[in-house]
């Protein structure tokens, strides 16, 4: 059983490590992305001190003549300060951008890993429960409820979380849950129509077993490529629950940053960021691989 | 259920494009002595904070809402339609391009890029302005989600027998394309816009509600949901709830179309 354990970790190991320089390349292209993306947006290189009256002319000239290496120097340059660990400053929090993120981010990991855990939680248990009841009123009621969740802004279900008081995480969930059931409730449901599983209730079989062993147990990989996707979903729903429950983590430095225009952290978040989900994708494709492999 | 869902959408289309003729108001017009004001006849769902009447401006912010989110959703799906079937005719290389821009493009939440773009406008930027960027921006960043299913969809089209009879008959590769692998995706690019168009109503939302979407004196039915932060004053005015509601139908009657589109397919 343990050399059985060992093999598993052994390749999950393996895909991840031969998905690793894909991991990194998607990380380096998104920080470029961004970077020529901030480049062109119209207000990019415009200094709010050029607006300020007690500034003399020189000042302001001297503002507007800040040494402008260019994207691809600037993206090298950017890329020499994170190999040294030079994060820079924010602009207008004045304050080292590592030490801001470092001080944010264990909030929003407990934030999305509660969220996220919740919504996974209500999702599967809903999708076995109407999987098992097999019956169309509480499967088109489950549909009905959680397309009106869909419709709902993630700023809305913030705002209305921030007024009952509740956590984040739950305002979080909320938002998830109906994303996450829709993908887990159609995979179910695709392997369900599977011949063997036909076959089986065919000849009377059915319960419990069934829909763990010849349902559930070979969705595993299909679940677990959604598992990444959900972190993706999480990470962007952070952004308005955080900055409008007022929790400080990454999601409200984001909205704050947005908000005053401060590019420098705006761009590190940028790459936290795509290495988190980017990171999140490749090892729920690695253990999809896996499970696959194992099935 | 898909034609009472297209009615709706079509009569709430008519209300808001025809702003001009129902609202009985300019959305910038204020009533300064009636700020505040809660329903009356004159001012069926009350007047804001500054005195402008809430129903001219749901109508004039859903024509805002209602007209750009679907122009944005179909410069989304053109993208992806040009970036399927290119990967699909290219060849392998491209595809490989085209599959890995569409893999970094969905490594970024792409509200959180759309926050990171939409903050470095000025300060002083025109309500126009910030209309046409926020939706350009909707348009030019979200077509990786529907150029995933186009790709799939225009290379199961490309390797069929009829392409491949079309192809020995001597056709070029642009030719196939438009003549026999894009009719064939229409009703894929339909459920995509379907998909599309209200997921970009409630990005829009989403930004107006964190201060970074249509800028003031503009309306959006994002921006008018900024009333809602003001939780408290629900019960002695529900008619703040009105732009949630309507944007909840529509957004309902969109989920619907789609559904039967889907069926369709």
């Amino acid at each position: 059983m343990d050399w059985r354990r060992h093999s598993v970790l052994g390749r999950l190991a393996g895909a991840v490590a031969r998905r690793f320089g894909a991991l990194l390349l998607t990380v380096l292209a998104a920080a470029f992305l961004s970077a020529a993306l901030m480049r062109l947006a119209p207000g990019y290189g415009m200094d709010e001190r050029q607006l300020d009256p007690r500034l003399s002319e020189d000042s302001i000239a001297a503002v507007r003549a800040r040494d402008d290496p260019g994207l691809v120097s600037g993206f090298a340059g950017y890329l020499g300060g994170l190999a040294r660990g030079e994060w820079g400053n924010s602009i207008s929090l004045q304050r080292p951008v590592r030490e801001l993120m470092a001080e944010r981010a264990g909030l929003t990991v407990r934030t999305v890993g509660a969220g996220l855990g919740l919504a996974w939680t209500l999702a599967l248990a809903l999708s076995l429960l109407l999987e098992r009841l097999h019956r169309r009123a509480p499967d088109v009621a489950a549909t009905l409820v959680t397309g009106g969740m869909l419709c709902l802004p993630a700023a809305v279900v913030a705002l209305l979380f921030l007024h009952l008081g509740a956590a984040p995480a739950f305002a979080l969930a909320v938002i998830l849950f109906p994303r996450i059931f829709r993908y887990v409730r159609n995979i179910l449901a695709a392997s369900a129509q599977r011949p063997h599983v036909l076959a089986a209730q065919a000849r009377g079989l059915g319960g419990v077993r069934l829909l763990w062993r010849h349902v559930s147990i070979p969705a595993a990989p299909e679940l677990l490529a959604l598992v990444g996707v959900s972190v993706s979903m999480a990470v962007g729903a952070a952004i308005p629950v955080e900055a409008l429950c007022d929790s400080p983590g990454v999601g409200q430095l984001v909205w704050q940053s947005a908000m005053a225009r401060d590019a420098p952290v705006l761009m590190h978040l940028t790459v936290v960021v795509a290495l988190v989900t980017s990171a999140a994708n490749v090892f729920s494709d690695a253990a999809r691989a896996v499970v696959a492999r194992e099935a | 259920m898909r034609r009472a869902a297209r009615i709706v959408l079509a009569a709430i289309f008519v209300l808001m494009l025809g702003a001009n003729v129902f609202a009985p108001y300019g959305y910038e017009r204020q009533f300064r002595e009636e700020a505040a004001a809660p329903p009356t006849r004159a001012h069926p769902l009350g007047t804001d904070a500054v005195g402008r009447d809430r129903f001219s401006r749901l109508l004039y912010g859903g024509r805002i809402s209602i007209l750009l989110a679907p122009a944005a959703a179909l410069v989304s799906v053109a993208i992806a339609l040009l970036a399927g079937l290119s990967a699909a005719l290219l060849g392998a290389a491209w595809a490989r391009v085209v599959s890995a821009a569409i893999d970094l493009f969905l490594s970024l939440p792409w509200l959180f890029l759309l926050l990171a773009v939409r903050g470095l406008l000025p300060l002083n930027v025109s309500p126009g302005v910030s209309i046409s960027v926020t939706f350009a921006l909707l348009g030019l960043l979200g077509w990786p989600g529907p150029a995933r299913v186009m790709m799939a969809a225009a290379g199961r089209q490309s390797r069929s027998d009829y392409v491949l009879l079309a192809r020995a008959g001597g056709e070029s590769g642009w030719r196939v394309a438009v003549r026999h692998i894009l009719p064939n995706l229409a009703p894929i690019t339909l459920a995509q816009f379907w998909t599309t168009a209200p997921a970009f109503l409630l990005t829009e939302a989403n930004l107006s509600l964190l201060g970074l979407g249509i800028s003031e004196p503009m309306p959006s039915w994002g921006n008018l949901l900024r009333e809602l932060q003001n939780v408290a004053a629900l019960p002695r005015e529900p008619a703040l709830l009105v732009p949630l509601l309507l944007l909840v139908a529509t957004l309902s009657c969109c989920q619907l179309a789609r559904a039967a589109d889907e069926v369709s397919i």
